[in-house]
């Protein structure tokens, strides 16, 4: 029977369709399972979706089905879209995070505070200063609340002159 | 696996159909504005909101295709106006106001981050998992449209006087959004749509007269009138009709297409 770790290896090298940052190193693993099926294995991925309904999930199920099932060993491949527990910014690795640098995308730090939940919150801007992925200058302001994509926003840094865009933290 | 009494199945369903709809006809709504914002940045904003109403909107209609039998896509696109369960408020369009656009989210977004923390609260496990993703990600409409009441409302007289139309207009019809579906008292008693009682319409009423408090705008907020049968139990305003028109046009070509 085929081993998890391989089949974790293959997932690694599937990217995210909007970002430069595979589907692993973004947290949406939850977990790989692999059953006997005959000659065969059955692999069955539990996968946290960034944004519900977020355009790209179905793109990056047909990519892991497309990958996954052409690996020798393998039967049938199942990915399951699922909301418990939640995704979250902080499953994002290391790695992942310096790669989304590179390519002018900021992350929230890890543990910061979780949005608020359930109240009225009457704040009027979103995160507090976010260091400029370019320059590292703290002189940075954001632009806009909504950007590219449903989980990104939009940044200005006043120091490079650059705009970056930085994740959500939901 | 899921306990959902039998004789509750189709109030549920219902009250997942309102949550719905709210969210399928304030994002078209939303959607409206795109390449017609004021500023480039709210263009971007209107257009990204629009589409987190519309995938929460999805979201929550597979919830209802698993406990109904009709696809995601015939809730949304296949019922008769009747059949619809949204609040007049997102069914009157917006003339393009800015003004108007906005003090509708005001009212909206504020009902729907109360009613998603219900949602989360649920004996109805996929729909408490699913609410609270949408409630952090609403988090972010309700900030955006926070900060833009306040400016418009605190910004030059002509931005006061505007924002101070729009709301008083739509608070006559906002409290709509309380309008209980069929069997809602079944629904609490039950677990699946927990705190739903008149503390909810306090809470909202306190949140919102807050905000507008801050952007020095005034408004008069009643209660829901009890006897008044609204688009909750599938009485609308003229404006339904048309709107679902204009949406389902493509859809009705070829109901079963896949897309």
């Amino acid at each position: 029977m085929i081993d998890r770790q391989s089949i974790l290896d293959v997932l690694r090298t599937i990217p995210d369709p909007e970002m430069p940052i595979s589907i692993v190193d973004l947290g949406l693993i939850e977990s790989v399972e692999v059953a006997a099926a005959g000659d065969s294995s059955v692999v069955r991925i539990v996968a946290l979706p960034t944004f519900v309904g977020c355009p790209a999930l179905e793109m990056i199920r047909r990519d892991i089905e497309h990958r996954l099932g052409a690996m020798p060993g393998i039967g049938a491949v199942e990915v399951q879209w699922v909301h418990d527990p939640p995704w979250s910014v902080d499953r994002i690795s290391a790695a992942g995070r310096e790669s989304l640098r590179v390519h002018g995308v900021t992350v929230p730090d890890r543990g910061g505070p979780p949005a608020a939940f359930g109240s009225a919150n009457v704040g009027l801007t979103i995160g507090g200063a976010v260091p400029c992925p370019f320059c590292g200058s703290m002189r940075t302001r954001q632009e806009s609340p909504f950007g590219p994509t449903r989980c990104r926003m939009i940044y200005y840094c006043d120091a490079c002159r650059n705009s970056f865009e930085h994740l959500k933290r939901v | 696996m899921v306990d959902l009494p039998e004789h509750l199945r189709k109030p549920f369903v219902n009250l997942l159909l309102a949550a719905a709809d709210d969210k399928l006809f304030l994002g078209h709504r939303n959607s409206e504005w795109t390449g017609l914002g004021p500023i480039l940045e709210e263009d971007i904003a209107f257009s990204s909101l629009a589409q987190d109403e519309m995938a929460h909107a999805t979201a929550l209609f597979e919830v209802a295709s698993s406990l109904d039998g009709r696809s995601a896509d015939q809730l949304a696109f296949g019922r008769r106006p009747e059949e619809y369960r949204c609040a007049a408020i997102v069914e009157v369009p917006d003339e393009f106001d800015w003004a108007t656009a906005m003090g509708r989210r005001l009212f909206c977004n504020h009902f729907d981050v109360l009613r998603l923390a219900r949602f989360a609260q649920s004996a109805y496990k996929p729909l408490a998992d699913l609410a609270r993703r949408l409630a952090a990600e609403q988090q972010v409409h309700l900030r955006h449209v926070n900060d833009w009441i306040v400016r418009l409302g605190t910004g030059t007289p002509e931005s006061h006087r505007r924002i101070q139309q729009a709301i008083e207009a739509l608070a006559r019809i906002a409290p709509s959004l309380f309008e209980p579906v069929e069997q809602q008292d079944d629904l609490v008693a039950a677990g699946l749509y927990p705190g739903s009682d008149g503390q909810m319409y306090d809470a909202w009423r306190g949140a919102v007269e807050h905000l507008l408090g801050r952007a020095q705008v005034t408004a008069r907020l009643e209660p829901p009138d009890p006897g008044d049968r609204g688009g909750r139990r599938g009485t609308h305003t003229v404006h339904l009709a048309p709107m679902l028109d204009e949406m389902c046009e493509v859809f009705r070509l070829e109901p079963d297409a896949a897309w």
